[in-house]
């Protein structure tokens, strides 16, 4: 073999380039098969039957005559499922059935299987519940107020008070008495829900104690465990896969009472179970975002610099504690990540109401306080007769320094998103008329939560990458949710082999055959299972280049990785000298992120992140000064990515996410009456439709981060969040009213135009923030800012 | 659940009038929602769609009569300029799916104080045409509803057609939602003029338990109208007389609370719909 010397230059065939996603033509063509299109011999179909009030002891649940039906194969209530569950160690408070009592309208308390979903269905009708209606608790209001009865949970509290924290980094009074001006709002969000275009569905199979679940689940892994305890059986026992998902958003991280029960009746059955949610049963699973009050006091200098800021937060948690702790210290961790705030104090609280139980949803805990701190901050700025944009610059971050709550800060691109989103949108050269008007706002999101939900020592991603005859397969447990996590795989993996994306076989998400990744949530997939597939690729890579560089008798750094070739070799040929060489080809990589990038107070574990993004947002759009109709016609984002390893996929979940903002500023709610959710449809509940969404400009700013693969951040999370700051403050500049109460609905509009017009604050939002039994603060000291921060 | 298909008008009466307990299905849109969310559950469905003439539409001299089962897309697509009112109503139903499917008789047969034809009807006085098979009777469409989602139609009567005026003047409708696309209108108005016989029309949709009108409003108009002798002069309309009209047909409303509006909004938006509609059918009418 003779060596011919060509130069080796780095090798960039795919990362950057806007290909389509790998599944693209499945999904176009229907073939892929989603959890609801599997089909098992034999198949049983499982209903859940419902709780009707909103909190209820359970007295007594007669299953006799649902037994006795023809077609109904098995039956089962709590007593067959008492191990309690949640996705938090800490708070373990659900039960797949509930046999002792109801706290939402929608808790499921028993469950059918039979030979098709009408029998299940009216075998649930058949069954006969005995309950003891309690006081139902409706509001924050209700939940802070002495219980009247039994509160909900007998853990927690005081009455139906779910979490409290307070948290102090540096010397805030100090930092208010040097202010020359502080400022005091309040705000609320309400809550709303992921509205996903896939329901829920799940289906078990079980042969000698052995349970096989396919679900539409974000997190196969947390779902594997939650399943191993409640069945009581051998994590080895369970497999859980995730079918390729119809949309997740958060609404598809918890274990579900439907997950469960399919895998008890195919245990009990022995024949496979599926249980798929109706559009109505998923507004009451829900786990959307919770409904959140929130107070803020700034004090800032002449020039608008923040000397301390003091938030609080109160969130309506729902029945169930879920994800509440961490979604309640997610209100309060990310304000310093994009501003400078030397003293802070948060003060964070979750209550528990009869209603269905809020979670994670795309932001997590975060688009909240995000819209309080912007909107408050451009009143601010309103009040000092400073340019908004300003204001926040003075305020801006660093990149790499460390947040006063300790959270380390690396890339960081507010300037530069900021001059290109201005220089875009022409924000600062707009024409003020009434009735038209653009906002700005910024905002930051986490690349992937720095802990697990629960201890443990596993690295958070893993990935196996094997090549042989059957060409290269990636194994990890990463979920694609349709985020294009496969994508992402597939591509990091061929830019280290010198392949196309369509060249990599995947099996992902899948407990039996995947190492463990912890799942799509807290946009970690592409920062730490890319991190993962990079490092198990490029091992696999140097056993090619090793083989290959002996074969030829030259160095491997002479060995060129690209369009399918190893040096001189053919991709295929060079895997077969390989394996002759090296025995089976399997490589390995994991992630873990590093120690140290948070603090060491109780409370910590939320916020810190190997890397954050950036995004800013300029909103333009007409409100109707008479009917106060809001017309968004077009939305700027720059987004700060790091690194776009596919600049399609990245510009798709831009505007996936200027949509889900856009939707939850102007209309979206989760609202209910007497324990009802109000509008539990896709007709009733309002998103956005193809009328209102407007044109979208994205612009990808590439920071590079030194830590994310190829130098890659976030996008799944961070672009909806200063879209809607950014529309209540382009209203404010249409109408010069403010609407502090998201969703900024028509009517909210003229009421804050009618206060004007009666000479009243020209606001709409809450008075007061309520009385909350708030613990002692722990103080907690923040870094020294003259340390080295990395 | 029987399904039958009648393929012609009588075989469809006589289905109605030896099963009266029968439910009708015309597009659907509203029927198979109901099916989906168990509100009911018939015995037996008789469609609808298999007759032919239901689905067309004829002129008598100044008469137009449009079939029951004729659909938005068409009334969008034949009728803009003989029953603009109603043209302009339809252009705001649903999706295009839902105009391809959902017909005036289906919106009728629903009585929805929201359906989005009523108010143009109401304001251009049609007329429903019944028959069952012990005969056909012609209602006023403003004696058609007679409580929230209820009509006049004994159970084995179909609707057969509506007939309007061909428009002699210019006609208008607006409605406001929380979103553009697939929306249940929070409040809808309509406005039709007649120069010829120097009559208003109104029609209000989901601000009372029923489509109404607002016939005060309509009066006063009507009066101010020939008494300044505006159907010949098309001066501007007097600022105050505008204000007096939106005030009147927002009083003739008896709104509530609910989950798409409050009370207080759907009667404020009203009276800015009163006022837009009139200014853009005034424009109209002295431009030609
Ligand atoms: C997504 C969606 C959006 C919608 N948006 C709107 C909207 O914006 N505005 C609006 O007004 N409506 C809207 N609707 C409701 C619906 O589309 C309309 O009411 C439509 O006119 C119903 O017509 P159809 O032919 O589909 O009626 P069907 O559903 O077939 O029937 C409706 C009712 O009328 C009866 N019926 C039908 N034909 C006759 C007949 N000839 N004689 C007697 N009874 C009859 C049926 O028995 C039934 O009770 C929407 C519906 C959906 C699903």
């Amino acid at each position: 073999m003779t060596a011919v010397d060509t130069p080796v230059v780095p090798w960039t065939g795919v990362v950057g380039r806007p290909l389509p996603r790998v599944e693209a033509a499945a999904k176009v063509t229907g073939a892929i098969a989603y959890a609801d299109d599997l089909q098992l011999p034999g198949m049983l179909f499982c209903k859940l039957l419902r709780s009707p009030h909103p909190h209820a002891r359970v007295v007594s649940v007669d299953t006799t005559a649902a037994r006795a039906m023809r077609g109904v194969v098995a039956v089962l209530t709590g007593h067959d499922l008492p191990t309690k569950y949640g996705i938090m160690p800490t708070c373990e408070d659900e039960q797949a059935l509930e046999h002792e009592k109801v706290r939402f309208v929608g808790d499921p308390v028993a469950a059918v299987a039979a030979v098709d979903e009408e029998t299940a269905l009216a075998a649930c009708r058949a069954i006969q519940v005995e309950y003891q209606p309690l006081a139902a608790v409706e509001s924050i209001e209700d939940a802070l107020a002495p219980p009247d009865g039994e509160p909900l949970h007998d853990y927690a509290g005081p009455g139906n008070v779910h979490r409290l924290a307070a948290l102090e980094f540096g010397d805030v009074e100090a930092g208010f008495a040097r202010a020359d001006h502080v400022r005091e709002d309040v705000f609320f969000f309400e809550g709303n829900t992921h509205l996903p275009m896939e329901q829920h569905s799940a289906t078990a199979q079980a042969s000698d104690g052995q349970v096989t679940l396919w679900s539409s689940t974000q997190n196969p892994h947390y779902v594997h465990r939650a399943l191993a305890k409640v069945l009581g059986l051998p994590m080895g026992s369970v497999r859980v896969v995730a079918a390729p998902l119809g949309g997740g958003f958060g609404g598809k991280c918890d274990p579900f009472s439907h997950e469960i029960a399919v895998c008890k009746l195919a245990l009990v059955t022995g024949r496979p179970v599926k249980c798929t949610l109706t559009r109505e049963e998923v507004f009451y699973t829900h786990r959307g975002r919770h409904p959140t009050l929130m107070w803020v006091r700034t004090g800032v200098d002449r020039e608008g610099h923040i000397l301390a800021m003091h938030f609080r937060s109160v969130l309506d948690g729902g029945a169930y504690g879920s994800y509440g702790p961490a979604s309640m210290l997610y209100t309060g961790a990310l304000q310093p990540t994009t501003y400078r705030i030397p003293a802070y104090r948060f003060e964070g609280a979750r209550v528990f109401t009869s209603k269905a139980p809020c979670g994670p949803k795309r932001g997590h805990g975060t688009p909240q306080p995000r819209f309080a701190l912007e909107v408050h901050l451009d009143k601010i700025a309103e009040e000092l007769g400073i340019d908004p944009v300003t204001l926040r610059r003075r305020n801006y971050v660093e990149p790499f320094t460390r947040t006063v709550n300790w959270l380390r800060v690396t890339s960081c691109g507010l300037q530069q998103i900021t001059d290109r989103v201005l220089d875009a949108s022409g924000y600062a050269r707009r024409r003020r008329r009434l009735g038209h008007g653009m906002g700005f706002a910024v905002s930051s999101y986490m690349c992937g939560a720095g802990l697990s939900i629960y201890w443990n020592t596993l690295p958070h991603s893993q990935c196996v990458v094997t090549a042989g005859r059957g060409g290269v397969t990636v194994f990890c447990g990463a979920t694609d949710i349709g985020q294009g996590s496969d994508s992402m795989l597939a591509t990091v993996a061929a830019e280290e082999l010198g392949l196309q994306p369509g060249a990599i076989r995947l099996v992902t998400g899948d407990t039996g055959l995947t190492p463990v990744d912890l799942g799509s949530y807290s946009s970690r997939v592409t920062f730490m299972a890319g991190n993962a597939a990079r490092e198990a690729a490029a091992k696999l890579r140097q056993l090619l280049v090793e083989a290959v560089a002996e074969a030829e008798g030259r160095s491997p750094e002479q060995v060129q990785v690209r369009d399918a070739r190893i040096g001189s070799l053919g991709f295929e040929e060079a895997v077969a000298l390989a394996e002759e060489r090296f025995g089976t080809l399997a490589t390995h990589g994991s992630y873990t992120p590093p120690a140290g990038i948070g603090g060491r107070y109780k409370g910590a574990g939320v916020g810190p992140s190997p890397a954050y993004s950036y995004s800013a947002a300029v909103v333009e759009l007409d409100a109707d000064p008479v009917t106060g109709e809001i017309d968004v016609h077009k939305v700027w984002l720059a987004h700060d990515i790091g690194r776009a390893i596919n600049e399609l996929a990245v510009r798709g979940q831009v505007e996936g996410g200027v949509c889900m903002g856009l939707g939850e500023a102007l209309m979206e709610a989760q609202a209910y009456r007497h324990g009802l959710v109000k509008q539990p449809s896709m007709l009733d509940y309002k998103s956005l439709t193809f009328l209102e969404m407007p044109d979208v400009e994205t612009i990808l700013v590439e920071t590079v981060d030194p830590e994310g693969p190829y130098g890659a951040k976030e996008v799944g999370q961070g672009p909806l969040l200063p879209v809607i700051p950014a529309v209540v403050s382009a209203v404010h500049d249409a109408l010069g009213v403010w609407v502090d109460e998201v969703p900024v609905t028509p009517d909210k509009v003229l009421r804050a135009l009618e206060a004007r017009a009666r000479g009243r604050d020209a606001r709409y939002g809450p008075k007061s923030f309520p009385v909350v039994p708030y613990p002692p603060l722990v103080k907690v000291a923040p870094p020294d800012a003259a340390a080295p921060t990395l | 659940m029987e399904f039958l298909a009648p393929t012609s008008w009588d075989e469809a009466l006589a289905v109605k009038a030896e099963h009266p307990e029968a439910e009708v299905i015309a597009g659907g849109t509203d029927v198979m929602v109901d099916l989906n969310f168990d509100r009911r559950r018939p015995a037996m469905l008789v469609d609808l769609t298999r007759i032919a003439d239901l689905a067309t539409w004829q002129i008598d001299g100044s008469v137009l009569t449009i079939g029951a089962g004729v659909t938005y897309a068409r009334i969008i697509d034949e009728l803009s300029t003989l029953a603009p009112g109603l043209a302009i109503a339809s252009r705001t139903v649903g999706s295009p799916q839902i105009r391809n499917r959902g017909t005036i008789g289906g919106n009728l047969g629903s009585a929805s104080p929201a359906g989005d034809a009523h108010p143009p009807l109401l304001a251009t006085k049609a007329t429903v045409e019944v028959a069952s098979a012990r005969g056909s009777r012609s209602v006023p469409v403003e004696k058609f509803f007679t409580g929230a989602k209820r009509h006049v139609l004994a159970p084995d009567e179909l609707i057969a057609a509506v007939t309007v005026p061909v428009a002699a003047g210019p006609q208008q409708f607006a409605k406001v939602g929380t979103r553009n696309a697939m929306v249940i209108a929070v409040t809808s108005f309509a406005l039709a003029l007649d120069p010829h016989a120097h009559a208003v029309g109104t029609g209000i949709g989901s601000a009372a338990p029923t489509p109404i009108r607002a016939e005060e409003a309509e009066r006063v108009l009507a009066g101010e109208l020939a008494a300044a002798d505006q159907w010949e002069h098309r001066r501007p309309l007097d600022d105050h007389l505008v204000d007096h009209f939106a005030r009147l047909s927002a009083e003739a409303a008896a709104p509530i609370d609910d989950v798409r509006g409050t009370a207080a909004y759907r009667r404020h938006a009203l009276a800015v719909l009163a006022r837009r509609t009139l200014s853009w059918a005034w424009s109209e009418y002295q431009r030609n």
